[in-house]
């Protein structure tokens, strides 16, 4: 089932918008077979007959395809046994719908954030940790992400179920990426990469429409590590400087053909047809949250002046 | 070997009320369950008492007295089938071979034609000396059971935040296809060997799941010519008390089962083959490493060679693992999609994903209802519009309600 077709236009959308942020990019992304018009009623079933040439000019809702790494969550589980299309449903419902009372900002593997989680141990009833974002993972309502800092010295991770309800609060404090999607390396790195003020202030970024990659390459401790770096190609890693025969092994060890599997990547993604079905359907509602909150905020200042 | 402990079985009534099959069974005092292994003993005074063994945990409760422990390995009957690939030979034929017909597009709309007019809105049957009449409900009675598919897993929260693992269980579109009254059931085959030493009880054909009727035999499309359905790829039996019979063609939903109730849920174990012996059955196998030669995931001994000289009947061996009828009993259902048909239940379910499953209300004594369920199953209301279309238990915490602060 993959339409080459629709494959090529959805990478060349991302290719154009890997980075951008929303609105902007929707009149920019060259999806050239079918009529791209924002509608506030997004209509699933219009959006499910997407045909190349569409004579009739539906309305067709298609979110930008940069949501595949904004909200990566609203994706399912790809493993064919598991998938049922109304369980996913339903469980987007719950995700919308936990969404319209907190809001879980797009975050990325790199980026500092503090979470405000309730806590009945604590003096305030409410504990929060700043960190930064080495992991995430899990679909749907098991969605989690690790937060890692240095307190007193000592090296902390938390893990945090996104939509777990005892979570008050999550701000982003600094929006970046790293070279790699996974910072687990950081736990064998000098403490200084992954110390964090826990009295933070949120920075403010000047250009709104790309997220900058951070370039920064990471000093490792000597060794013994945690695991073996020097097999798994990360970029965010200063030069390891270890004997040859560490690189030899790494090389016998290593599996050069699985960029080649096509079959592969298809196992692990989940159609591309899917996903814009998905995260049209997500969208509008993701907008109209936005939209309330900005109100909110708005009527806020006004209240305060 | 540790001394017996011997109850006072005077609290139970009836000689009935104790089970005679060893094993599997719920503690006495609580409802833990425990494996309790029921025997009955002699004495030299030939008075016949009974042994019960309660869980760890009750006897300390009672009065300081001795343990038993059977070590005794208890071997099930290794000679009785547990799984055919075959149905039993009283079922009709069900499916058809595909035949390369060479029909035109024309026929081929006709017969769809044809079908959709045959099986158009069907309501239940009325005028039967099966209407729905308003029978009353007691705490004996037995309802009809439901058919539905269990679609995944969804991971949600109480009241105090303290995470619950759901399985999520898609009521298809189940109807009744026909009612079995009580004499009937207990003269076939079955029923005779469910209600031998007991009254017997009505049997509710249940059905869900329609589909073209060219992929069955005529004879298995027969079997809803009475009721004029469109033939159905799963059929279930129910135990039913009479006055909890419904008519032919009557549909359940989701509705039929209330937020709160326990549910017990039967279905087949996930198939996993033909399997060792340390993945069936649990043995330690042999060191990974220290010199172990070609020891690392087998039996190791199977027989003493002393007493009886041969290999015990039931010795846990290598073999087909999985696809067995198992009960979940006692599941709690904390929130009913009436939109969707949908029900979340608490717990995990037997079966793997996107498999069927029968539910209906438990069995066991102290989660049963106290005041009366939808009797005999939900009727929607007529105007077609839902009461409540998202139902939650009282303890869950609400997607849409604010966060919870301890």
């Amino acid at each position: 089932m993959l339409r080459r077709a629709v494959l090529q236009t959805f990478r060349q959308g991302l290719a154009q918008s890997f980075f951008k942020r929303n609105a902007v990019s929707l009149s920019e992304t060259t999806v050239t077979h079918q009529p791209i018009e924002t509608s506030n009623e997004a209509d699933e079933k219009s959006v499910s007959k997407q045909k190349p040439g569409d004579e009739s000019g539906n309305t067709v809702v298609v979110a930008p395809p940069e949501f595949r790494f904004m909200y990566p969550e609203f994706l399912p589980d790809p493993a064919m046994e598991r998938r049922n299309r109304l369980k996913e449903k339903l469980e987007r419902i719950d995700m919308l719908q936990r969404r319209s009372v907190v809001e879980i900002p797009e975050f990325y593997t790199g980026s500092v954030m503090a979470v405000t989680v309730a806590d009945a141990n604590s003096p305030n009833k409410f504990a929060r940790f700043v960190g930064i974002c080495i992991q995430r993972g899990g679909s749907g309502l098991r969605a989690w992400f690790i937060l890692r800092n240095v307190v007193d010295k000592q090296g902390v991770e938390i893990l945090y179920e996104m939509y777990c309800p005892l979570i008050q609060k999550i701000e982003v404090l600094r929006l970046e990426r790293r070279l790699d999607e996974s910072l687990l390396y950081l736990r064998d790195a000098l403490p200084e990469y992954s110390t964090f003020p826990l009295d933070m202030e949120p920075e403010r970024r000047l250009n709104n429409s790309v997220v900058p990659i951070n370039p920064l390459k990471v000093k490792l401790r000597p060794r013994p590590w945690l695991e073996r770096w020097e097999r798994q190609n990360l970029q965010g890693v200063e030069d390891l400087n270890l004997p040859q025969r560490f690189y030899d092994k790494a090389e016998k060890v290593a599996k050069p053909w699985e960029k080649y599997d096509l079959m592969l990547q298809y196992r692990k993604t989940i159609p591309a047809e899917e996903q814009e079905k998905i995260f049209a359907d997500v969208h509008s509602q993701l907008q109209q949250q936005e939209f309330k909150r900005k109100m909110r905020r708005r009527r806020g200042t006004d209240n305060e002046q | 070997m540790i001394k017996a402990r011997k109850i006072d079985v005077s609290f139970l009534n009836k000689e009935s009320d104790f089970p005679m099959k060893p094993s599997g069974y719920m503690c006495v005092n609580s409802e833990r369950k425990v494996w309790l292994i029921i025997r009955k003993r002699k004495r030299e005074s030939k008075k016949n008492f009974w042994v019960v063994e309660t869980c760890v945990l009750c006897t300390s409760v009672d009065q300081p007295c001795e343990l038993f422990f059977n070590h005794e390995q208890v071997r099930t009957m290794s000679r009785v089938k547990r799984r055919t690939t075959h149905p039993p030979y009283w079922h009709v034929l069900k499916n058809n071979q595909r035949q390369d017909e060479k029909i035109s597009s024309d026929n081929l709309r006709f017969v769809r034609e044809v079908i959709q007019d045959k099986y158009k809105n069907k309501s239940p049957i009325k005028g039967s000396d099966l209407d729905i009449e308003k029978k009353e409900w007691d705490p004996k009675t037995k309802r009809s059971g439901v058919i539905a598919r269990n679609i995944g897993v969804q991971h949600m929260w109480e009241k105090d935040g303290k995470k619950v693992v759901c399985t999520v269980l898609h009521v298809l579109d189940n109807h009744v296809i026909r009612y079995v009254p009580p004499e009937e059931y207990a003269k076939s085959i079955i029923g005779a060997k469910v209600f031998r030493n007991r009254k017997p009880l009505g049997c509710l054909v249940v059905g869900a799941e329609a589909a073209n009727p060219d992929r069955f035999t005529r004879q298995y499309c027969s079997l809803f010519n009475e009721v004029g359905l469109l033939p159905k790829k799963r059929l279930a039996r129910f135990i039913v008390t009479p006055n909890a019979v419904l008519p032919p063609c009557t549909p359940l939903t989701a509705g039929h089962f209330v937020v709160g109730q326990a549910v017990d849920v039967y279905g087949k174990t996930i198939d996993y083959g033909f399997q060792g012996v340390v993945k069936r059955w649990g043995f330690k196998g042999g060191p990974a490493s220290h010199g172990a030669t070609k020891f690392h995931r087998r039996g190791g001994t199977i027989g003493t060679g002393r007493d009886k000289a041969r290999v015990w009947p039931g010795q846990k061996m290598p073999g087909h693992m999985g696809s067995e009828r198992r009960f979940c009993r006692g599941l709690k259902i904390v929130r009913i999609n009436m939109k969707y048909n949908v029900i979340y239940v608490k717990g995990t379910v037997p079966g793997p994903t996107n498999s069927i499953v029968q539910i209906f209300d438990t069995v066991l004594p102290r989660r049963k209802f106290t005041e009366a369920p939808p009797h005999p199953t939900y009727f929607p209301p007529e105007d077609g519009t839902l009461p409540q279309e998202d139902i939650w238990d009282s303890s869950l915490h609400v997607f849409g309600s604010p966060s919870i602060s301890v």
